[in-house]
């Protein structure tokens, strides 16, 4: 059985809810095998496959076997030089101009092959960032928190993970996109709060500085927020989608909307502009004797 | 004083993960437990997150007897990159707003729980 894949996919609502409804479309078909054509596709924004990863692990846990069919030759390169569709019979194909960060997934307690990964994705690559050591460092924070707040609430089997950087745009962007399947944040924010808040307003919530669903000896709740601070100097983008809400902020916006079919789990979609030539100046930073008092 | 070397504890020059700042957090109470003074050398620690260090620093805020004074007097910490240093400032902060908050939730919890 065939499933169309119509237009393009990018990241963005109309994009989230066409991958999220993928599980529903086929959780429909009784024929355990099913084909993804792409025909109708001249555009898919990479970093992507880290969603259609998760939404493919779903379906085979469901006794669903994914293949993939006629493919745009573009999206089709791409998505082998990412090595996405390599776990589906297509050959690996060379990244000459090193604007893809592959896609990969790990088990959560793999956190040494994360950092390995994020290391030769990004450190190893001559344009990142393209101005300063101090962007890249932020950006490797951001990620690593982001990781690391997947991990810690998720309790899923696997983080998918994948980026692409757009080098010729003017802002030299960088998505990166981070995807678990498990619990997602309005079931535990609602299960913390005990309150039957829609998908969006938990996501709003969990953004929120100090707010946190963690009960344990370790304190949380400052992760997003570092992340949200630093895109807004960025200038930058986040997207989170968990159940049936999706929150984004974008130049100064946030928007937040409902979605059809509720995605089990939370997809974060992260975009940095590299090209930021501004200085993050912070408080602490200026003195060379620095004497932390607790 | 004892000193506890970042790089050598997580092996590598990420400290991103909460299980490597429980880790260093284990470490740290054992010195004190021993009434110990703990110096914590974070030399060529390349990236930092809150995460790390939530689990290892914000975590003591956990024991009642670790104190802002007991931990100035017991806990120094040395080499951290002029730009993670904000990140301290924020999880202390954060890490007494947490455990006062939990306490008065945990309060009013029992008292919804026991009827007092």
């Amino acid at each position: 059985m065939t499933i169309y894949f119509e237009n393009d996919i990018k990241s963005d609502w109309e994009g989230y809810q066409k991958l999220i409804n993928l599980v529903n479309d086929a959780n429909q078909i009784k024929d355990p095998e099913i084909i993804f054509d792409f025909s109708g596709v001249k555009f898919f924004e990479a970093n992507l496959c880290a969603v259609l990863g998760t939404i493919i692990e779903i379906l085979e846990k469901n006794q669903k076997k994914i293949t993939f069919i006629n493919f745009n030759p573009v999206v089709e390169k791409i998505l082998r030089k990412n090595e996405f569709l390599c776990n589906y019979g297509f050959e690996k194909a060379i990244d000459y101009y090193n604007t893809v960060v592959k896609y990969r997934k790990f088990i959560p307690t793999d956190d040494e092959g994360f950092n390995s990964y994020i290391k030769n994705e990004l450190l190893n690559k001559k344009d990142f960032p393209s101005h300063s050591e101090k962007l890249g460092k932020k950006i490797m924070q951001n990620i690593f928190e982001l990781y690391e707040n997947a991990r810690t609430h998720g309790k899923c089997n696997y983080i998918h993970t994948c980026g692409q950087y757009f080098p010729r745009s003017e802002e030299k962007q960088f998505n990166i996109t981070i995807v678990d399947r498990g619990v997602n944040i309005k079931e535990n924010v609602n299960s913390f709060l005990n309150m039957t808040m829609s998908g969006s307003e938990t996501i709003s919530w969990a953004m929120q500085k100090g707010n946190t669903t963690k009960s344990g000896t370790i304190p949380g709740g400052l992760g997003l927020d570092i992340i949200f601070e630093f895109i807004k100097l960025n200038n930058g983008k986040i997207q989170i989608i968990s159940s049936d809400g999706f929150w984004e902020y974008k130049r100064g916006i946030i928007e937040t909307k409902n979605l059809e079919n509720p995605f089990q789990g939370t997809i974060a979609n992260l975009r940095f502009n590299l090209n930021d030539k501004s200085y993050y100046s912070l408080s602490d930073e200026h003195s060379d004797n620095w004497d932390f008092t607790f | 004083m004892s000193t506890i070397i970042i790089r050598e504890i997580i092996k590598g020059d990420i400290a991103v993960s909460t299980s490597d700042g429980d880790l260093v957090y284990n470490l740290i109470t054992d010195y004190f437990k021993n009434h110990k003074t703990v110096s914590i050398d974070f030399e060529g620690i390349s990236i930092m997150t809150t995460a790390f260090l939530n689990a290892a620093i914000g975590q003591l805020y956990s024991n009642p007897s670790y104190s802002d004074d007991f931990l100035n007097k017991h806990l120094h910490l040395k080499n951290v990159a002029k730009e993670d240093r904000i990140l301290f400032s924020e999880v202390v902060k954060r890490a007494k707003e947490y455990f006062r908050d939990k306490d008065r939730f945990e309060d009013s919890t029992n008292s919804i729980i026991n009827g007092d």
